[in-house]
């Protein structure tokens, strides 16, 4: 497994300085710099100077080289829209919230869901299948700033139980909570319910039955496991997605996490910000997908590593 | 007994203790944006922290009527040529930390903006005229030679390159920057809440920078004209957008709230008494490419002057929040001229006849166009895509004519704008002081959109430094009688924004001013040390 791990982590390597060159052009290939968005620009002459200060007068290679030469120091730079910090204290400040809400969202969220679908394929066909399906289905189309709308309005103006948005107090967390649990809480539904079902019309779970084991046993220790895989391919990534923040959530809910910071650093041209974001997100879905692949191995056995046959 | 007397003692003894802290008044506004980088109002304008200009006295500003009012000017003189103007500075004023603040902060704060990249420097050269403003700032001339001195710890004196009569009003955006604080930290005084002093009416207690909310409490050390009559403000961008900032009033966290024109009914029907309307001094206009195909021909664009109906636009696309404009200059602006705004009119037919006059009868041969707006929050962002698409039906039904619309981020479409890469925008443009010149010096010698209409520019220039004040405002007419002949821009709409606030907030500054608006937030100096909660 070891060797497998080592090359998966080169192609991490890879991936992540592909990904870095893309963006870097990307980011550089649209008009306007961080000081052309004012209404009345400023002259020439200190437009220069600015654009000196901050190493924007370079040719792009050289700016390239200089920032992943940082980065590969941990130095992500100082970001345009937050001069008195550096981009890593920016993250590690605006990120809490962010983590807060929307892990505690995927936390609660997953296993209701695995819950709600495991109810819903034993009793297939039922009532209880029905209200599951809709449940899913509610919670995957209807998007995120209508749920935190809705939420908003019947629990914090109707009904007055609870603040209607703001930050830090826990008792403002419950809401946007409610809202990220939605999305982890409908995926999962759906995917407990067609892998379960799927394992249990093997073969195995007849024998088991005929072996005596109660249904209890089956369904946690035999079905529930051999179901796990599209589980576990999907908890990491979703929970990446949704504990970065997100823009709506945090609009609606007033929560001062990263989420806005993804579309003001494009907005406002913040180069090095932008670049750290992008390259986090990254390398956190590679290291998300590795980890994945090496927990499916611990579930099931019969999954091998390549190479390691 | 004694047991008793002794419990009644210690509850008033706590009650006691208690009543000052519950007798605080907080009030918690809508107000700024979501990102700024410096607490200071002479570093940047549109990227600054919240209410930075809160934490600074001016030298003078506006009040609800909006009369000039002196703030850190006791009084202001202009010399006999019109060129010199010197302010007076009250005495005792200080920062929060104990320095004297003098007219060299004053001073200080303007060098420092003519030469260290300040995104609102084009200001105090378009509306102040100062005197080597452009040559400091574009780098040709030393930032010894501005018009601006220090005479002595109490007076400043400016020179202006022609007379400007007006001046006066354009110091409600003339901050000081605390020089002591530079000197020994550089412009990162303003980073943070520790390192950040006072010279306003407020002071700092916290700032949130992933969201730009700031709290402030009543300053100690301020001893200038508009003490604050409540103890904490809590200002936060995040309620600015009316679908977060009502549902937070109507749950008791914001103290008003803006409104979207779906909330305007049910906001209405709930606080009959506590809606406010605001005519905001701006205007949306349409400005073109005066060199570019098709809109080089003046009759195309004079087409497009006749061909909006601008009262069937306000009173049903944007019903609430925009009145119709006929002129640049917004109603109850100084200089606002009824003259000027009857001939702004919806005639179809004059309009396909400038159409036809231009060679494209009946829209026949006429190129598809793209208009070019930005995409933004706030009013504007309430108003222009509606109306845009408004416009889109009516030329199309009027003048024959294809027009798509694109938005784009501002930085985009500015750049588009300066670099003429389209022909056609719509243009939003507020008021930086009350002044006429402030919407005529928009198109004054190229200015925001590159016209260069000399006898235009002569009229502009002449009104700018013209004493007289009916002298003046005729000229502004007859500058504007040009734009309307030449068909430079086409005038749309003025806003207007509707609030809610709570019958807990009170003071002049939530109550309407004479022509029954209510400015809130416009005037912030104003409205946030005249409003009182209960």
């Amino acid at each position: 497994m070891l060797p497998y791990v080592l090359r998966r982590l080169l192609s991490v390597a890879v991936t992540f300085f592909v990904v870095s060159l893309i963006i870097f052009l990307m980011m550089h290939s649209i008009p306007g710099g961080p000081f052309d968005a004012n209404d009345m620009p400023v002259s020439a002459a200190v437009r220069e100077k600015l654009m000196a200060q901050l190493g924007l007068d370079q040719p792009l290679h050289v700016q390239y080289l200089r920032y992943m030469w940082g980065v590969l120091h941990f130095d992500f730079g100082v970001p345009y829209q937050s001069p008195g910090e550096t981009v890593i204290q920016l993250l590690s400040r605006a990120w809490v919230p962010s983590l807060v809400l929307g892990g505690l969202g995927v936390v609660i969220g997953a296993p209701l869901g695995i819950l709600l679908g495991m109810a819903a394929a034993l009793n297939r066909n039922t009532w209880i299948d029905y209200f599951a399906s809709t449940v899913s289905t509610i919670g995957l189309t209807i998007p995120v700033f209508v749920t935190s709308m809705l939420l908003i309005l019947v629990f914090a103006v109707w009904l007055n139980w609870l603040p209607a948005s703001g930050w830090p107090q826990p008792e403002r967390w419950i809401l946007p909570i409610a809202a990220y649990a939605a999305i982890p809480m409908a995926t999962y539904a759906r995917y407990t319910r067609s892998a379960m079902l799927d394992t249990l019309s093997r073969p195995f779970v007849t024998v088991l039955r005929a072996k005596g084991l109660s249904e209890n046993r089956i369904v946690f220790q035999h079905v529930l496991r051999n179901s796990a895989i599209p589980l576990v391919t999907v908890f990491l990534p979703m929970f990446i997605g949704t504990a970065t923040g997100s823009i709506f959530v945090e609009a609606m809910f007033r929560v001062p996490g990263l989420g806005a910071y993804f579309v003001s650093s494009i907005e406002k041209r913040d180069y090095p910000l932008e670049m750290a974001l992008m390259l986090m997100i990254t390398f956190m879905y590679c290291i998300a997908y590795l980890l994945s692949d090496i927990v499916y191995a611990l579930i099931n056995p019969r999954i091998r590593m390549g190479g390691s046959e | 007994m004694t047991f008793v007397r002794k419990l009644a003692w210690g509850l008033a003894t706590v009650t006691a203790l208690t009543l000052p802290a519950l007798a605080q008044t907080t009030v918690v506004a809508p107000f700024g944006t979501t990102t700024g980088t410096y607490m200071d109002y002479m570093k940047t304008v549109y990227d600054r922290g919240t209410g930075a200009e809160l934490l600074q006295v001016p030298i003078a500003t506006f009040d609800k009527e909006f009369e000039l009012t002196p703030m850190a000017a006791e009084s202001w003189s202009q010399s006999e040529d019109g060129l010199t103007w010197t302010f007076k500075l009250r005495e005792g004023l200080v920062w929060s930390d104990g320095e004297p603040l003098t007219a060299e902060d004053y001073v200080f704060a303007l060098q420092r903006a003519a030469t260290s990249g300040y995104d609102f420097a084009w200001y105090w050269d378009f509306a102040g005229g100062i005197k080597g403003w452009k040559e400091v700032t574009e780098g040709t001339a030393d930032v010894s030679t501005l018009g601006l001195e220090a005479v002595d710890d109490l007076t400043i004196e400016v020179t202006t390159t022609a007379p400007k009569p007006y001046f006066p009003s354009v110091t409600s955006l003339w901050y000081p920057v605390p020089k002591h604080k530079v000197d020994e930290l550089g412009d990162d005084w303003a980073l943070n809440v520790e390192s950040i002093v006072s010279s306003g009416p407020f002071e700092i207690e916290s700032w949130e920078k992933s969201n730009n909310a700031v709290v402030y409490t009543k300053s100690d050390t301020y001893t200038g004209p508009w003490q604050p009559t409540i103890d904490r403000l809590e200002l936060d961008p995040t309620l600015a957008a009316p679908e977060v900032g009502l549902p937070a009033f109507l749950a008791g966290d914001a103290d008003y709230s803006f409104l979207n024109t779906g909330q305007v009914p049910v906001a209405t029907q709930r606080y009959p008494d506590g809606i406010r309307k605001n005519a905001v001094f701006a205007t949306s206009y349409i400005s073109f490419d005066l060199e570019a195909e098709p809109f080089d021909d003046v009759n195309v664009r004079r087409a497009f002057y006749y061909a909006i109906d601008r009262e069937e636009l306000t009173s049903t696309v944007l019903k609430d929040i925009a009145i119709p404009a006929g002129s640049i200059l917004p109603p109850g602006y100084p200089g606002y001229n009824e003259e000027v705004v009857a001939q702004a009119v919806f005639d179809p037919e004059r309009a396909k006849q400038f159409l036809a006059d231009a060679g494209y009868a009946n829209g026949e041969g006429f190129p598809d166009i793209e208009i070019w707006i930005r995409d933004e929050g706030g009013y504007n962002g309430a108003i222009i895509p509606a109306m845009a698409q408004y416009l889109q039906a009516e030329f199309r039904e009027i003048l024959g004519i294809n027009m798509n619309i694109r938005a784009l981020p501002g930085a985009d479409w500015m750049d588009g704008l300066r670099n003429k890469r389209n022909n056609i925008f719509i243009s939003p443009y507020e008021y930086d002081y009350l002044d006429p010149s402030n919407f005529y010096g928009i198109f004054y010698n190229g200015g925001r959109h590159g016209y260069f209409i000399p006898e235009y520019d002569a009229l502009v220039a002449q009104a700018d430094s013209e004493s007289d004040w009916d002298t003046r405002v005729d000229l502004y007419a007859q500058a504007e009688q040009i734009m309307i002949d030449q068909g430079l821009i086409v005038p749309l709409v003025h806003p207007i924004t509707i609030a809610v606030v709570s019958d807990q907030l009170g003071g002049e500054g939530s109550q309407p001013n004479a022509l029954g608006f209510t400015p809130l937030d416009r005037l912030a100096h104003y409205f946030f040390t005249h409003m009182t909660k209960q």
